[in-house]
């Protein structure tokens, strides 16, 4: 288990990670999220020891040293590859380097790229290669070795959902061996399809942490969606609703609620004993509730 | 055991990535390439100083031990196949000889009568000449029936000696100055190269990701540590193939006729010259270099991004340019007090002492002394840049060089 407490960083007057605290288990995928600027990638850079900060961070009850750097699996928000090699001599390279004998490795390569649907030979150069594919090699590089702790900066970024498609699934098989892993995301889809947990920072402070369910919960069952043939000023007459969010779909409403405990008395009026087609009271969604917590520091 | 096989992977990475450029290859056969065409140049000089066939003449005589004496002495100059007068004729009819030679001998008199389309060449003449004299001379002994003392009185030689004042000083003057010059200039032009490429190749990475991803998985010090041993592989791959090409190149050209002449002439100071570079001259040359590397490393690490990699070199080559130029005043003066004191400056040393070493003023406490200070300072140097090193790279602020320093220490604090 990644364990982090109390972590804090500033770059002179500028307080970049304030008092922190979570964990990443294993076997589970957490989500950090943040608005650019909220700390994501301090955090990154605080855990693999590029910076030195204040608090703790421990792996398997130990703090991260040197030693444990052959279980971590790094991917960075930019992509980087050194361009002159081939595909081979690349993912190799990186992976003696956290520890790995090219013997052990070679015999992998091929399976991962066929698992990427990596277009390009092994003896092809990187520089010659799509961004695209640049980027799943980079990919391979990360997870080939097996790591036990994988940090992922912004992984979908620049991915087409094809291709997003294949991360996740490399993700969830990654974390189904075992692994802890982080990754950090501004689009509240990915961390809702992958994630079990999920932290969010804002201005460097924390203000979620998380399962993905008691983070929902948390907000309250406030969102009702509703298809009844009633019109918008005959729903906004409703006990307890707030605004009425006319949906794409014909005669579909979402109902923001002034809290869950309302639910029932609209549906005894909006029913009145009869079957109606949608009645689902539901927690705001991740992305509502980001827009939310954004929308804190700017009141 | 794991770290070191890290340091490894770095250290064969920077080393192959460098030794399979083009520009590396070139660097190293540039003055292979000279030689070859200096060499290529005296050899074909050498051929066209030999007589042709048609500017040899022809040698004939009824006497055929005064030809076979005469071919023997003058080889060159003869062509041997023709031993005929009639032959001698069609062979200058059709202008395959430049003349010929018919020497006849009777018992009194040796006589010699050269036809040719040309007056015969000077020192060929003064060569004939000498010749039938010996041969009349003899002749001459021979008919005059003298007694054994008479022969013996008659031999007798004028003498002449020479009395030649012993110029090795002045010799080893000039071994030295070659020496100098060939020592500050490999000096200057080996570290250029590398401090360029260094910092060139550290500066491309600044602030790239590839660093981040290498940083997690090996540590920033023993990333810097396998990139300068990397450099220097090479730097000793350079060194020894110019050692072992050197050897190689000498062999094959020693023979030439004017590098033959060369050695002929000034062999004592060729011997001088190679003995003033293979010694401990070598090792300060390649300490030099290293020190220079690192500080090229350093360099490379700060500058602001990976695009201003063109100028990273540049703090580290104007350093190498000034303990150049100013180690070239003392070339004839290596006792001066400055050299004394530089030879000791690390940085500089590596340009003063081997002057000093060269000019056999320096004791080998001293030149200890110096190198003791050169590998202690190389060894901090590489430590201190080593911890700090992976701030310096991997933050990336557009400020004034001593700002990205600070922020680079700062950094990792």
């Amino acid at each position: 288990m990644l364990s982090i407490k109390h972590l804090s960083k500033s770059f002179g007057s500028l307080q970049a990670i304030d008092d922190i605290t979570f964990d990443v288990l294993p076997g589970q995928i957490t989500g950090l999220i943040g608005q650019n600027g909220a700390g994501k990638t301090t955090t990154f850079h605080s855990i693999l020891n590029f910076l030195k900060y204040d608090g703790e961070i421990t792996w398997l009850d130990h703090p991260l040293s040197e030693k444990n750097l052959n279980e971590i699996g790094y991917l960075p928000e930019e992509r980087s590859l050194l361009p002159k090699m081939t595909i081979e001599q690349h993912i190799l390279y990186l992976a003696k380097l956290k520890g790995k004998r090219a013997q052990d490795i070679k015999p992998l390569i091929n399976g991962w790229l066929e698992r990427f649907q990596v277009k390009g030979k092994r003896t092809d150069k990187i520089k010659s290669l799509s961004k695209g594919n640049q980027q799943k090699v980079q990919l391979i590089c990360t997870l080939i070795h097996q790591p036990k702790l994988i940090i992922l900066d912004e992984p979908f970024s620049g991915l087409d959902p094809v291709n997003s498609d294949l991360l996740k699934d490399a993700i969830l098989m990654m974390r189904d061996q075992g692994a802890a892993i982080i990754f950090s995301s501004h689009d509240m889809s990915n961390i809702e399809s992958v994630c079990d947990r999920l932290v969010m920072l804002r201005a460097g402070k924390m203000v979620l942490n998380g399962t993905l369910n008691e983070v929902r919960e948390q907000f309250g069952r406030t969102e009702l969606y509703v298809t009844t043939p009633w019109s918008v000023a005959q729903l906004q007459q409703l006990p307890g609703v707030g605004r009425v969010q006319t949906l794409h779909q014909t005669n579909r409403y979402l109902l923001h609620l002034a809290n869950e405990q309302a639910g029932p008395a609209i549906f005894a009026q909006l029913t009145n004993g009869q079957y109606i087609t949608e009645f689902s009271q539901q927690p705001p969604t991740l992305d509502q509730i980001f827009r939310m917590k954004v929308g804190e520091t700017h009141a | 055991m794991k770290r070191m096989r890290k340091l490894w992977t770095v250290i064969s990475q920077t080393y192959s990535n460098q030794v399979k450029t083009w520009s590396f290859l070139l660097f190293v056969l540039s003055p292979f390439i000279l030689i070859g065409i200096s060499g290529a140049v005296g050899y074909f000089t050498g051929m066209a100083t030999d007589s042709a066939d048609e500017d040899r003449i022809a040698i004939v005589s009824s006497n055929d031990n005064i030809r076979r004496s005469y071919l023997q002495q003058n080889k060159k100059d003869v062509n041997p196949k023709i031993t005929t007068k009639k032959a001698a004729q069609r062979a200058l009819t059709a202008s395959k000889i430049a003349g010929y030679l018919e020497i006849t001998t009777t018992d009194k008199q040796v006589s010699a009568h050269y036809s040719g389309t040309q007056e015969l060449d000077k020192s060929l003449q003064a060569k004939t000449v000498g010749f039938l004299n010996a041969a009349q001379q003899q002749l001459n002994y021979s008919r005059a029936q003298l007694t054994e003392t008479q022969s013996k009185a008659l031999l007798t030689q004028p003498e002449f000696k020479q009395d030649v004042h012993d110029n090795s000083n002045s010799l080893k003057k000039v071994a030295n100055l070659i020496s100098f010059w060939i020592v500050v200039f490999m000096m200057y032009m080996i570290l250029i190269n590398y401090a360029s490429v260094t910092a060139n190749e550290i500066a491309a990475e600044k602030g790239t990701k590839i660093m981040e991803i290498i940083f997690s998985s090996t540590s920033p010090t023993t990333y810097f540590y396998g990139k300068i041993l990397g450099v220097v592989g090479v730097i000793i791959t350079q060194i020894a193939l110019y050692l072992v090409g050197g050897w190689a190149a000498f062999g094959a050209i020693k023979n030439l006729k004017p590098v033959h002449d060369i050695l002929t002439s000034g062999g004592s100071i060729v011997k001088q010259v190679i003995g003033n570079l293979v010694n401990v001259n070598l090792v300060f040359l390649l300490l030099g270099v290293i020190i220079y590397t690192i500080l090229a490393a350093f360099s490379g690490a700060l500058v602001s991004k990976a695009d201003d990699a063109s100028k990273a070199a540049q703090p580290t080559v104007y350093l190498s340019m000034f303990a150049f130029f100013l180690s070239i005043p003392f070339q004839d003066n290596a006792t001066a007090l400055l050299v004394k004191i530089m030879s000791y400056v690390p940085f500089f040393s590596s340009f003063f002492m081997p002057m000093r070493i060269i000019d056999q003023s320096a004791s080998w406490l001293e030149v200890s002394l110096s190198l003791f200070l050169l590998v202690g300072t190389i060894i901090l140097l590489a430590v201190y840049i080593g911890h700090i090193y992976g701030g310096l790279m991997l933050q990336t602020d557009d400020t004034s060089f001593w700002r990205r320093f600070k922020r680079g220490l700062a950094y990792s604090k």
